[in-house]
């Protein structure tokens, strides 16, 4: 079986205040060769550094008017929101903008018209969500419109049926979801999926046994999860999967003191952060996923997390929105 | 399902030396193959020096596994695949070239030979022909012989080596392994 | 100093490609040392090298410059904008801003698809699941299509066959050149990059996307695709990605079987015939050499037979490489689908 083996002096404990310090420099190497090459990524890359802060209540520590100012500069005529300045608008980063200015009460901030307006554009005939206007669909897209809308409180601004008749169409055989019709189920695929039938309550159209199968088959021996079968487990696995089992009302299918374990071990002790695999090199991504992932697993350092948005539930609250989860 | 190399070992008192070696390393990309080549190499001696006589041990690293069969006579070799390729054909595989290769290739030759001295061609084809286990027909009839239990599993190269051994200081210090390769294996572990 | 280096290697690059059109892989050379007075472009035979030490200069540089021009902030022509967008995409090509560029450029006829195409598969040999990449492919691939179907030197009856769906059972003769090329060459695009990444998500979907567009309903090139399968997905057997394709296109080949119910009376009548030439038959002649049937047994037993036999025929091929090879879970899921399907029909 492919999988990892997780040494005896893997750490075992949370450091939280190392992660917080890494999170916090790391928004300050701005001239950085790799802060060049993920510049395409940025605004996803700033929610992720967010929302593990705010999870372990340190988002104070962030700079909120230079990131507040950014934000407003990376939105577009058209009303997209782009991953940083000079970059092209897309459903991906105007998701993170939102969710970013929702953790800071602000998504007066940008025209929000206007980026309901640049997501209604977006959906196709069929009802899916193309990314941006040069056409590309994924399910990922549906998820990122409609999880938009839902923060703005605006969902009724697409043809919501279609949106959901487009994603229930990407279901495959053994109850998972892939990007398109007729492609591979995949433990991401699955938590946009889920997580979109979750914010237009459509759970009930899931086949929650089998799909809760499929996801909890993701465990290896060494405790944590992959994404597909037969691949190596992965920290991100660990949300992607677990968010997934949280929405379906299934997340006791899994060992959670071993899946516990593995995250923990995913740790860098020095550095702070978590790496995708014990002993690899730590990222803001796999650090925002291992935190969360804790917080599902019930972790009482860590606030409690929206298993559907990925974002703290007291944010939510004070939004008034509450997605459906099975029971 | 792959087979990456092929190569027959002599294994000295402290130290092991190759006698022959086949590859294919068509799945790397073009100007990776030379360092991977020699990291291979590398590995394989320094697995034929940590296993000890008349024993047979399969050792993971990352994506790769590597086999390895120490006869008594000091004769080895080490087979280098995926983590597909069947375990036991891989054994079969070490067990009829290393056999082959004793008939062929004097004893006398051994303990001093090099890749340009030893007289022995069929390395290549064997790799070549081992590629599908299916073809090479391995699958059926040897493997009831190999007793499975009798295989030590290494998880990791670390477990191979001594208590205060670093693999890192190995590579450093090998005299085998070019500037590009010791180069090629810090960015490789950086990656990770 | 280092903007004189960015120019130089960005000509050289760009002098590399037009001097050797047939360049097939890129790649980076470790090399944290520049060596004196050297170009860090390497060039063997068809190989094209970068030495490691220079990416940290040429990449922040053509990224400012790019993004400059983007923000109206700096002006380029647009020669450079070509070569700056080829180097930077060879060595960051989930930079989807650059991507998008070259569409525009595309769009205004200054670069064409092809050469888009071939950029998209020179850094696919580098970063195989690069979605960017694969994204702007399906969008080039688009254009081509909706050109082909305009232009006059493809007919249009011969488009129409191909992209829409005429009868049931279509033939590749039915494919205009043109797209039968492109096909080709998309196959063995995903195919290398399949090679390079075990369970490759985006390679796969990329070629599931493929024949939804170019080949839908085209039962000669699902046949096509299912019997070379067999071969790839027995020396992969922990390719989930692989069996899925595999599933997929079985699955798509059974709903053929049963959404023609003139297959069962039509095609047995043309079978004993004897061979023609039309394509029905063509076509079950090519699966029963698909499945390995033999004719003579199976004439009896076509329609709800001949789906039997396909379900049954892959259930076999699964239980001998599940005794083959041990331990695979690919193996299993693959196993659940085909029962799946033996339900279900
Ligand atoms: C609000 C949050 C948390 C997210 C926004 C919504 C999005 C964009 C989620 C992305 C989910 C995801 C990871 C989708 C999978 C994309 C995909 C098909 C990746 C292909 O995987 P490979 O490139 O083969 O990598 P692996 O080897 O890890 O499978």
């Amino acid at each position: 079986i492919k999988d990892v083996v997780i040494k005896d002096d893997a750490p075992n404990a949370l450091i939280l205040d190392k992660h917080a310090d890494y999170i916090a420099a790391y928004g300050s190497k701005k001239d950085d060769y790799e802060y060049t090459v993920s510049e395409y990524l940025r605004m996803s890359g700033i929610y992720w550094g967010l929302t593990v802060m705010d999870l372990m209540s340190q988002l104070p520590r962030m700079n909120c008017e230079e990131i507040t100012e950014f934000i407003k500069s990376c939105q577009h005529e058209c009303g997209g929101i782009s991953a940083s300045i000079g970059h092209d608008p897309h459903l991906l980063y105007t998701l993170s903008a939102v969710q970013i200015l929702s953790l800071y009460d602000n998504v007066q901030a940008l025209d929000v018209d206007k980026v309901v307006e640049y997501i209604k554009a977006l959906q196709q005939e069929d009802g899916s969500f193309a990314g941006d206007k040069w056409g590309e669909i994924d399910t990922r897209f549906s998820f990122c419109a409609v999880a938009t809308l839902a923060l703005l409180g605006r969902l009724d601004a697409i043809d919501v049926d279609k949106a959901v008749e487009f994603v229930l169409s990407c279901m495959n055989f053994d109850g998972g979801f892939g990007c398109r019709p007729g492609s591979e189920s995949h433990a991401g695929q699955i938590y946009c999926c889920t997580g979109f039938l979750s914010l237009t309550s459509q759970l009930h159209r899931l086949n929650a046994d089998l799909l809760g199968w499929w996801l909890c088959e993701r465990q290896l021996p060494s405790g944590g999860l992959n994404g597909r079968p037969e691949k190596l487990p992965d920290v991100c696995y660990s949300w992607w999967v677990l968010a997934s089992l949280k929405i379906i009302g299934r997340i006791h299918w899994i060992d959670k003191a071993k899946l516990r374990a593995f995250i923990l071990a995913c740790q860098d002790e020095e550095t702070g952060g978590f790496a995708d695999r014990p002993g690899d090199m730590v990222d803001p991504f796999h650090t925002l996923f291992g935190v969360a992932g804790l917080s599902l697993l019930g972790e009482e350092q860590v606030k409690p997390v929206n298993p559907v948005l990925c974002m703290p539930e007291d944010v939510l609250r004070r939004i008034g929105l509450e997605p459906e989860l099975l029971s | 399902m792959k087979l990456f190399s092929l190569s027959i070992l002599h294994k000295g008192a402290t130290k092991s030396h190759l006698l022959k070696a086949a590859y294919d390393l068509s799945s790397f990309s073009f100007f990776q193959r030379s360092s991977v080549q020699e990291f291979m190499t590398f590995t394989s001696a320094l697995i034929v020096e940590r296993t000890s006589h008349g024993s047979r041990a399969s050792v993971k690293e990352q994506e790769y596994l590597c086999h390895v069969y120490v006869r008594n006579d000091d004769l080895s070799a080490v087979v280098i695949a995926d983590h597909e390729y069947p375990q036991r054909v891989c054994f079969t595989l070490l067990d009829k070239v290393l056999e082959e290769f004793s008939r062929l290739v004097d004893s006398i030759d051994w303990p001093s030979g090099n890749p340009e001295t030893i007289n022995y061609r069929s390395l290549d084809l064997h790799l070549a022909k081992y590629q599908n286990p299916k073809e090479a027909d391995a699958m059926t009839k040897v493997q009831a012989e190999l007793d499975e239990t009798k295989i030590i599993l290494h998880n990791t190269m670390e477990s191979l080596l001594e208590r205060g051994e670093k693999l890192d200081d190995l590579v450093a210090k090998s005299e085998h392994l070019g500037n590009q390769s010791k180069a090629f294996y810090k960015t490789a572990r950086k990656q990770n | 100093e280092v903007a004189v280096l960015v120019q130089r290697v960005v000509r050289d690059i760009s002098n590399a490609f037009k001097k050797n059109p047939n360049i097939d892989e890129i790649g980076i050379i470790p090399c944290p040392e520049p060596r004196y007075n050297r170009s860090p472009i390497v060039l063997i035979e068809t190989k094209l090298g970068l030495e490691s030490w220079c990416v940290k200069f040429l990449l922040p540089s053509l990224h400012r410059k790019l993004l400059l021009y983007r923000q109206r902030k700096n002006y380029l022509d647009r020669e450079a904008l070509v070569d700056v967008t080829v180097t930077l995409l060879l060595l960051n090509p989930d930079f989807t801003t650059a991507w998008n560029i070259r569409k525009e450029l595309l769009q205004c006829g200054v670069l064409n698809p092809e050469k888009d195409l071939y950029l998209g598969k020179l850094a696919l040999t580098r970063f195989p699941k690069s979605s960017e990449t694969w994204i702007h492919r399906r969008w080039v691939i688009l254009q081509v299509l909706q050109q082909c179907c305009a232009q006059k030197g493809c007919r249009k009856e011969q488009c129409e066959g191909y992209l829409c769906h005429t009868e049931a059972m279509g033939s590749s003769q039915n494919l205009c050149t043109h797209q039968a090329k492109l096909l080709h060459q998309e196959m063995s695009v995903c195919s290398e990059a399949a090679g390079r990444y075990p369970s490759n998500y985006n390679a796969w979907s990329h070629r599931i996307w493929v024949l939804q567009h170019i080949a839908k309903d085209n039962v000669e090139v699902f046949l096509e695709e299912f019997s070379s399968m067999r071969q790839w997905v027995s020396m992969h057997v922990s390719d989930h990605s692989g069996f899925h394709y595999r599933q997929f296109l079985l699955q798509a080949l059974l709903t053929e079987l049963c959404k023609a119910p003139h297959t069962s009376t039509a095609a047995t009548t043309l079978y004993q015939q004897g061979t023609t030439t039309t394509s029905p038959s063509a076509c079950l002649t090519e699966t029963r050499a698909a499945f390995g049937l033999d004719p003579s047994s199976t004439e009896r037993q076509l329609g709800g037979g001949t789906i039997a036999q396909l379900i049954d025929l892959e259930m076999e091929f699964c239980s001998e490489l599940i005794h083959s090879y041990p331990g695979h879970e690919a193996l299993w899921c693959h196993r659940r689908q085909v029962v799946f399907l033996w339900h279900k029909w």
